[in-house]
């Protein structure tokens, strides 16, 4: 028989939360399951003004989706090359020990300073769109910044160790077989460093939707999953608080299983060697 | 016409504990179209000398001068590693194509044709878009000998490639390297420990002794093909040359 007791954890988390929650007749804040599924089963509707559930998820996706492409597009070549030369390495190395432990969220005053309030409608000059109910008003240049600060220190650290950890027999065996290093870097090192790649982008979105929520609850903001949160708790509207959570905890497996399942086909075939 | 040529080819590691003299200095040529083994106990410096020669290691002192080709370009040189070092992430496929594709001067069309040809002489035309993990032992061996044959080398080196196959396979895949060998007259240098392989294999021996390692005896094999393992002359081959590898390991350090 499988093991079906994973399956049971969900269940049993549901259950205790139900008992808490009129267990013992008392008085209590936290809002039934029933309450937070009812307002999960409506994510179109209007919540306290502040748009539908679905406008308030797209919100943050759009920004995570930004500041997370970001990250991975500067961070992998920095890795990348980082992993190949030690002369590279040696001097940024410091640098980015330095940096890495500057949390994403205190880094957030010195983004408002650089970028104030800027939106991405404001950057791209599309102006009009100002007065309009519009995704791009919602995008603010800073909040990309700090997203693309949370994420792309594991990304880098990942392809670094990725490409140190290539076989020196795969770079022996493709050196006799007459490859250049260039054909090498292409070939050899960044299919044996995917798996590690992968590893990096994984821990990286965890970092920024981890961000993205924190951020979007500092003062200044007024939208986005993280934003509903404060407001929620702020009129006493536990349900939404929670359903919000709910959201976020979803969104967030999505993401490492999604990164996981596409680096697996490349882990396989990498431990798979005999 | 000599195809390698090595002359007082020595190497030192340098390790923490101290430097470790692992060859020579050796010196032998290697006619063009010969099939010349290097056997010798295990420790002895024959692994450092092949890859001295495929320029993977840098020698102390000495040099190894590989003959030109007819058309005036570098020799080609396959090198086929005791563990296949095919490329996990490709198919068979993929792995034998790597050489012409790393050498960038052959087209599409030409190339397929040449892995196509190449993967149907080892066998393996069936598993071309296999990976290698899907693959026994003795075809990961075939599919890294396709690999280094697809180049049309000048010279290939082996450096054990049998010695992690059971007997049956080994013997299968040297009757099959010996064919290769006559098909495509290249000049071929096979490291072992196996003075049975060596004398199935080899047009000579070379046994190299121990630490440094340095030529203790030069055997030509003088067999009529297709060769026996049961001949008489074979057992003559196989006792003489056990008797030698018998006094180097007594013989002491």
């Amino acid at each position: 028989m499988k093991n079906r007791l994973p399956g049971l954890v969900i269940p049993l988390l549901l259950l205790l939360w139900w008992a808490l929650n009129t267990g013992g007749g008392r008085d209590t804040l936290l809002p039934s399951p029933v309450e937070v599924f009812s307002i999960l089963a409506h994510p179109f509707q209007d919540q306290i003004s502040t748009g539908s559930l679905v406008w308030s998820m797209t919100v943050s996706l759009v920004r995570i989706t930004l500041g997370f492409s970001l990250a991975a597009l500067i961070g992998i070549p920095i890795g990348l090359v980082m992993g190949a030369s030690r002369h590279v390495r040696k001097y940024l190395s410091l640098m980015i020990e330095m940096a890495r432990p500057l949390s994403a969220i205190a880094l957030l005053p010195l983004s408002i300073i650089l970028f104030k309030s800027e939106t991405l409608s404001q950057f791209l000059g599309i102006s009009y769109l100002r007065y309009q109910k519009h995704l791009f008003n919602e995008i603010q240049i800073g909040m990309i910044f700090i997203l693309f600060w949370g994420g792309v220190f594991p990304i880098i650290l990942g392809t670094i160790q990725g490409v140190r950890s290539v076989r020196k027999l795969h770079l022996e065996a493709a050196q006799v077989l007459g490859a250049r290093k260039t054909f090498v870097f292409r070939y050899v090192m960044i299919p044996s460093a995917l798996p590690d790649i992968f590893h990096g982008l994984k821990l990286g979105i965890g970092r920024c939707w981890m961000v993205i929520i924190a951020a979007e609850m500092l003062p200044g903001t007024n939208s986005g999953i993280g934003y509903l949160i404060r407001y929620s708790y702020q009129l006493s509207r536990y349900d939404i608080m929670l359903a919000c959570l709910v959201i976020v905890a979803i969104i967030g497996a999505f993401f490492s299983k999604g990164l996981e399942a596409l680096g697996e086909k490349s882990l396989v075939l990498r431990s798979r060697e005999r | 016409m000599t195809a390698l040529s090595v002359t007082g080819l020595a190497k030192t590691f340098r390790e923490k504990s101290g430097d470790v003299h692992a060859l020579g200095p050796v010196s032998f040529d290697v006619p063009q179209g010969s099939f010349l083994c290097v056997l010798g106990p295990t420790g002895c410096g024959k692994t450092t000398l092949l890859r001295t020669i495929a320029g993977l290691e840098v020698p102390d002192s000495g040099s190894v001068d590989l003959m030109f080709r007819a058309d005036g370009r570098q020799p080609v040189v396959g090198y086929v590693f005791q563990q296949g070092a095919l490329f996990p992430w490709m198919s068979i496929h993929d792995n034998v194509e790597f050489p012409l594709r790393a050498r960038g001067n052959i087209d599409r069309i030409t190339r397929r044709m040449r892995v196509g040809a190449i993967l149907e002489m080892v066998g393996l035309s069936d598993f071309s878009s296999s990976y290698p993990h899907q693959l026994s032992g003795g075809m990961q061996q075939r599919a890294a000998l396709a690999r280094s044959l697809v180049m049309q080398p000048d010279i290939l080196l082996l450096d054990e490639p049998f010695s992690s196959l059971d007997t049956r396979t080994s013997q299968d895949l040297q009757e099959n390297l010996r064919n290769t060998w006559k098909e495509a007259a290249t000049t071929v240098v096979f490291v072992t420990h196996n003075i049975e392989e060596a004398v199935y294999l080899a047009g000579e021996v070379v046994v190299l002794g121990h630490r440094p390692g340095r030529i203790v005896r030069r055997q030509t094999i003088d067999l009529t093909d297709p060769r026996s393992r049961l001949s008489r002359e074979f057992t003559n081959y196989l006792v003489s040359l056990r008797r030698t590898f018998k006094e180097l390991v007594e013989e002491p350090e």
